[in-house]
């Protein structure tokens, strides 16, 4: 479960999220969607504990992020847009280290099945500058599901990956949102989001235009077209601009 | 080159040194710019630029270190001999393909476009030597405790820049001709065999004739500087070097010139060279573009690793684990472990054991070969190798959380306490640090064997050198990181080595005088604690005593100086904003 209530964060005299309240039940997938400096990414390193928020609080699986951190975090894994990891580290080391931290026991027995579905079991001994773009995005996110989360957090999580590997992340998320986990998705690949998420939350400037299930938002901004798809519903609820 | 294609690219490189001259000065908005700026011009003031006006010769009065005359003269034939040596060195070293240094964005620009090659070697070629004009300056600074009299810096400077740009662009030659060779097979037997009987009679026959020719030198030739610099010039002027000296000479002469008229005379030679060079360069051009790429490419992501932070670009080769990281247990060992694989595979624990194992080794057989000579040597290289890391390690063992800085949005996520990632991030300095120095201790001690020193003595100012040094390298490992954790963004421009700059070596500078201060202001609490208790114990009982009780409780302020600086450090994490702190 995710929770966030009237979470802000300013910059100096700049706002980048406003009065931001909603949650993520377990088994949902919400959809973050907004015009580029809408606030998406500030919002979700403010959920993973990466920046402090300048108001609000953020709940993840019961345990409040500003006082309980350390089990708040325990709960969560948060994948970037890109991935980053330690260059001295082979693809087996860093699943070592993750473990380590995570205290998570006989971890190669959990990792072995978490790599084979990411297909890259094979590159157990390769480092980071050895792997494409794709694989080191797959390394993170068995780096980040090594530990069973119960809260993931993806910021544009497609990128650079091939078409079979956008497959395979799809059929993971929903895998890991029907056994439970609470996970919010932040993306311009609006078709990926319609095919994935449960809910959309619609961010401008900061502040939350919009949030709900997929068929309420195209309810609300579809003009009465019930086959309006989540671009043309994107483009009417943010008004066609970034500002 | 056509008109409007020397324009454009003409335009291009004003605009971008404009650019980055309006840069420069637009950051000194930022204080930690122009506080630099303004201690990088003050020390550029204090130390070199009153130089620049002192165009005269030394004289004996001016310090103790400056050259007697006859050294003096010597110069310009050491330099003419450095530079036919640089030379040499150039042609014998093996190298790749010839490629010319664009920028990505001038090959992902000029390349495509309709520009003729001979234009992009001369645009290439004309801006590398506009860029040395820079280095030149710098060289004029730095030289004008020593330059000749009678010429101005300025022209010092145009002497420095004829110099560096026909060094530059003989490298450039070189490397064309290397290629050219290659290109038509140079691999081949044949090829192999004529490039060795090339190599012999370019350098090998003037080697050995230079070698044989030589006069054999007697003691009196090291009889202080003037009987050296007399040695050498008599060197200088045997067998086949006058010959091969001839053109490097004319090169280094402007910058050697006694006086403006002299200066004059000298110059035409020296640009006529540096013209030939360039003619050179441009009959010699061979196919440069794939070579240039992959320059281009190889630079471009040395700077990005630069700027996170990085020393090293990207890691090729794998390591196997320093130890064996289990699942379970503090999480703090596993930074240990992290940070030891990045430091690289002499950083083990079986290194540690094998360096220790040689030292031994080497004193023992020092002792029973009865070499004082190499004990005394084993001694003072031990000490030299312990003070350099105890002062100045912290600031090269970087592996903590300096370089992780880039890694802190990733950090944050981990489920650690600010001071258990802060901890762990420092652990594996303060045992590499250690592990050194413990080395250099055991040197140490077991090189002074031939002292007079009582065996107990040395053994027990050894202990008590080896239990602080952990104390000492974690003091210091406190301050940086804490200055790196206050100053994030001072850092980064601080540590980068791809920034230069007035501004950025005033950083440095400031930089240095904090982390000293706040190391010694942390020492100072030790120290007098340490030696209170170390008068009083003695005084009220024996000396031995007084300095177990000092140590102890130098190494408990120590110990509650370190721990409470890892506490702040921990809070100081846990509320760092990334993004805040290091937003442009």
């Amino acid at each position: 479960m995710i929770e966030v209530t009237a979470l802000s964060k300013v910059f100096g005299s700049f706002t980048a999220v406003r009065d931001l309240s909603f949650a993520v039940r377990p088994g949902e997938v919400l959809g973050l969607v907004g015009p580029n400096g809408a606030g998406k990414t500030t919002t979700l390193r403010a959920i993973a504990g990466i920046i402090p928020p300048t108001t609000g609080q953020v709940r993840l699986a019961g345990h409040d992020l500003a006082a309980e951190p350390l089990a708040a975090k325990r709960a969560l894994a948060f994948f970037t847009d890109e991935p980053r990891l330690f260059d001295y580290l082979t693809v087996r080391q860093h699943l070592n280290f993750v473990a380590r931290l995570y205290a998570v026991a006989d971890h190669e027995a959990i990792a072995r099945p978490l790599l084979e579905e990411l297909e890259i079991a094979d590159r157990l001994d390769s480092l980071p500058a050895e792997l494409s773009r794709g694989m080191k995005q797959k390394l993170a996110i068995a780096c980040g599901l090594l530990h069973s989360p119960q809260v993931l957090l993806f910021d544009e999580p497609l990128t650079g990956l091939d078409p079979l590997g956008i497959r395979r992340m799809k059929d993971s998320i929903l895998k890991r949102a029907r056994a439970g986990a609470s996970i919010i998705l932040s993306s311009h690949l609006l078709h990926l989001l319609e095919e994935v998420c449960s809910h959309v939350l619609i961010l401008k400037r900061g502040e939350k235009i919009a949030d709900g299930t997929i068929a309420e938002i195209r309810a609300r901004f579809g003009n009465g077209d019930d086959k309006a798809n989540l671009e043309d519903v994107f483009i009417r609820a943010t008004g066609g601009s970034e500002r | 080159m056509r008109f409007t294609t020397a324009a454009a690219l003409l335009y291009l490189r004003l605009t971008t040194a404009k650019g980055w001259f309006a840069s420069r000065l637009r950051r000194l908005k930022q204080p930690k710019y122009l506080v630099g700026a303004v201690v990088g011009v003050a020390y550029i003031y204090f130390f070199f630029f009153r130089n620049l006006t002192r165009n005269r010769m030394p004289r004996a009065s001016d310090a103790p270190a400056a050259p007697p005359p006859e050294t003096f003269e010597i110069i310009p034939d050491v330099a003419a001999a450095a530079l036919l040596l640089t030379i040499a060195i150039n042609w014998i070293v093996p190298r790749g393909r010839a490629g010319l240094m664009f920028s990505e964005a001038e090959i992902a620009f000029l390349f495509p476009a309709p520009v003729r090659r001979s234009a992009l070697i001369h645009y290439r070629l004309l801006s590398t030597l506009g860029g040395l004009a820079l280095t030149a300056l710098f060289l004029t600074l730095v030289s004008g405790g020593w330059a000749s009299a009678g010429v101005s810096a300025w022209l010092r400077g145009l002497a420095w820049w004829v110099m560096l740009g026909t060094l530059s662009l003989h490298f450039t030659a070189t490397s064309f001709v290397v290629t050219r060779l290659l290109d038509r097979g140079v691999s081949s037997l044949a090829r192999v065999g004529a490039g060795l009987v090339v190599l012999v009679l370019a350098i090998g026959v003037p080697l050995v004739w230079t070698l044989t020719a030589l006069p054999t030198p007697t003691q009196q030739d090291f009889a202080g500087a003037p009987a050296i610099a007399r040695y050498v010039e008599t060197a200088l002027d045997s067998g086949p070097l006058p010959w091969l000296l001839a053109i490097p000479r004319l090169v280094t002469a402007p910058l050697f010139a006694g006086d403006a008229r002299a200066f004059v005379q000298t110059l035409p030679f020296a640009i006529l060279v540096l013209a030939a060079h360039y003619a050179w360069v441009l009959l010699s051009a061979v196919s440069f573009e794939e070579a240039s790429i992959a320059k281009a490419e190889k630079r471009a992501t040395r700077l990005a690793a630069l700027r996170s932070g990085n020393l090293r670009t990207t890691a090729t080769k794998r390591i196997r684990d320093p130890f064996r990281l289990r699942d379970a247990g503090r999480p703090e060992i596993a930074f240990l472990w992290k940070n030891l694989l990045a430091m690289g595979r002499p950083f083990r624990p079986q290194s540690a054991l094998v360096g220790a194992a040689i030292v031994a080794a080497a004193a023992f057989w020092l002792s029973s070969a009865g070499l004082r000579g190499g004990q005394v040597l084993l001694t003072v290289a031990g000490g030299v190798v312990l003070v350099v890391v105890l002062l100045l390690g912290p600031q090269f063992a970087r592996h903590d959380l300096r370089s992780d800085l880039k890694n802190a949005d990733i950090l944050k996520t981990y489920p650690l306490a600010g001071t258990q990632l802060v901890f762990g991030e420092m652990l594996a300095p303060i045992a590499v640090l250690s592990t050194i120095a413990w080395l250099a201790l055991l040197a140490v001690t077991l090189g002074s064997a031939a002292t007079d020193v009582p065996p107990v003595v040395r053994a027990g100012a050894a202990l008590a050198v080896a239990i602080g040094t952990p104390f000492i390298c974690a003091l210091q490992l406190v301050v940086h990181n804490a200055i790196a954790l206050t100053f994030p963004a001072w850092v980064q421009s601080v540590s980068n080595p791809g920034e230069h700059g007035l501004d950025v070596l005033g950083q440095r500078l400031v930089f240095l005088a904090g982390q000293v201060l706040l190391f010694a202001l942390g020492l100072l609490p030790a120290a007098i604690g340490g030696g209170v208790t170390f008068f009083v114990a003695s005084w009220l009982s024996e000396p031995v005593l007084g300095a177990v009780l000092a140590l102890l409780v130098a190494l408990t302020v120590l110990g509650v100086e370190i721990w409470a600086g890892v506490r702040w450090l921990g809070g100081r994490f846990a509320r760092f904003d990334l993004s805040a702190e290091l937003r442009p």
